[in-house]
């Protein structure tokens, strides 16, 4: 379980997240909502370890985060492959940076690569990879090292709307089969209402969760999901407790 | 394979035109005109020098590209050795690092004597001038390659649990070989310049040497066979780190190489 404790962060005498506390259990997907520059992203940043907290405490499984931990994988905005890498080799490259056997792990690449059905780009270099491509590959390195927690930061947001409805339905089926507990930064009110078991929206300056909604879907879910009613009311629920930030 | 040898073919086939067009028109014009050959040989004549007087060319040219391709490689690995310096070390970064720029204002060529005075006519200080002109952008090229990389890419490192050693090794060296290379190119032909100068100043050998033999001779033929013997073995050396580029920097797009250069 990873526990978020009356977590602050201040950048010099500016408080960019406020008193924010949650829980996540093991295996939940879980997305934090929030406008552009309210500090989710800095709250990611402080479960992988990179950032510091100023306040409260952060842990995982009872253990305090204090620096980047093996059971975390991260996945970035941008894909951030090595350009000189082929997708094969920037897949393993967590497994060389932990000093792991690459032999051991290239069958369970390849897995991820084609489970991401890209498996056929293996040994190509980034650049001759989509956008959507390259994401993908960023997600099975992301997993590449059997972590438990998977931090996503706004992942498809460089994505374009098309490309992006696709991944989310490929993210869950990935999810589906490994099933990670995941943290999911977006500021997309559908995609958070499409890929959740829970959302947390936040508010801005200084960062604090004003609500929190449980998105009760069956899933697997599919796209054509979006258009039901039931799916539509989270959405303005969810789009009312941005405003309602937005007001105070 | 097939294609992209055609498509070389192409891109060289204005240039030879033009150069083959501008050596006949000199040609042209040096007997139309009645050019003397101690003022302006044509074409033919440096050919013929060339072939006529091979073996003392040959003899002078090697010891000036041994002391080039020398001189270089000193500065490419000394150059990248202080690069790493300046990328790990503050103390190297903020303080020796301007004197190192600023010092750059000196012309190099001026100190070419001075170095006479301290190690003698002869390879040492031809070696040397040569390293102190090519060292330079050799450097800043290198550590420059060392430290932009990425911020995205080293956070991506860093939450992996990569260390410095790591990131060293398999991020920052091969994102600093294409500014490498770029510092390459422009090293080689300062180092030519460099030995050739200090061949000009003083030295018994060399094609420096040889050129400036021939201008007191009034023997201009024979100091453009020298002049374009030397171009032939600048354009050699540089076609070399072009071809090692391409297989070295295999990752970025053919229109991309180079990009990296400056400095």
């Amino acid at each position: 379980m990873l526990r978020i404790n009356s977590v602050r962060k201040l950048y010099k005498d500016l408080e960019v997240i406020r008193n924010v506390s949650f829980d996540v259990s093991d295996g939940e997907f879980l997305s934090l909502l929030g406008p552009s520059g309210c500090g989710k992203s800095t709250l990611l940043m402080m479960v992988t370890g990179l950032i510091e907290v100023s306040g409260g405490q952060i842990s995982i499984n009872g253990e305090a985060v204090s620096g980047p931990r093996r059971e975390v994988g991260v996945v970035f905005q941008q894909p951030v492959l090595l350009p000189w890498r082929t997708v094969l080799d920037n897949v393993l490259f967590p497994i060389e940076l932990l000093n792991l056997s690459r032999a051991q792990y290239k069958d369970r690449a390849m897995e991820l690569l084609s489970m991401a059905k890209i498996d056929d780009f293996a040994h190509h270099l980034p650049r001759q990879l989509s956008g959507g491509m390259r994401q993908r590959a960023s997600i099975c390195r992301a997993l590449i090292h059997d972590p438990s927690i998977l931090l996503m930061d706004e992942p498809f947001s460089a994505l374009d709307a098309i490309t992006r409805d696709e991944m989310g339905v490929e993210l869950l089926r990935i999810w589906q089969a490994n099933r990670k507990t995941v943290i999911f930064v977006t500021h997309s009110i559908r995609e958070a209402a499409f890929l959740s078991d829970r959302v947390l929206v936040m508010g801005r300056r200084p960062a604090t969760i004003v609500d929190e909604v449980a998105i009760d879907l069956p899933r697997p879910r599919q796209i054509a999901m979006m258009e039901d009613e039931g799916f539509n009311r989270y959405v303005r629920r969810l789009r009312k407790a941005i405003e309602a930030s937005h007001a105070s | 394979m097939q294609a992209k040898l055609r498509s070389i073919l192409v891109d060289l086939a204005w240039p030879v035109l033009i150069t083959i067009a501008m050596l006949a028109s000199w040609e042209i014009a040096v007997r139309v005109l009645g050019i003397r050959s101690i003022i302006l040989p044509p074409p033919s004549e440096v050919f013929e020098a060339i072939i006529a007087r091979r073996e003392l060319l040959l003899t002078h040219l090697w010891p000036s590209l041994y002391l080039t391709v020398l001189g270089f490689a000193l500065s490419v690995v000394g150059g990248v050795l202080v690069a790493i310096l300046i990328t790990y070390s503050t103390i190297v970064r903020k303080g020796f690092y301007p004197v190192i720029v600023v010092s750059q204002v000196i012309p190099k060529i001026s100190i070419a004597p001075l170095f006479i005075v301290w190690f003698g006519t002869g390879t040492m200080s031809s070696l040397l001038l040569a390293v102190l002109i090519a060292f330079f952008p050799m450097t800043i090229n290198a550590a420059m390659g060392f430290q932009t990389i990425d911020e995205d890419i080293h956070r991506m490192a860093r939450t992996f649990m990569g260390s410095r050693w790591q990131i060293f090794w398999k991020i920052r060296m091969p994102n600093a070989l294409p500014y490498i290379f770029g510092g390459m190119k422009i090293s080689i032909t300062l180092a030519i310049i460099g030995v050739i100068v200090s061949e000009f100043v003083a030295s018994q050998e060399g094609i420096g040497y040889l050129i400036k033999l021939a201008g007191g001779l009034l023997d201009t033929p024979l100091m453009m066979a020298a002049i374009t013997m030397l171009s032939i073995s600048g354009l050699a050396l540089y076609g070399l780190i072009v071809i090692a580029e391409e297989h070295a920097v295999y990752w970025q797009a053919p229109s991309d190489i180079g990009a990296g250069g400056g400095g």
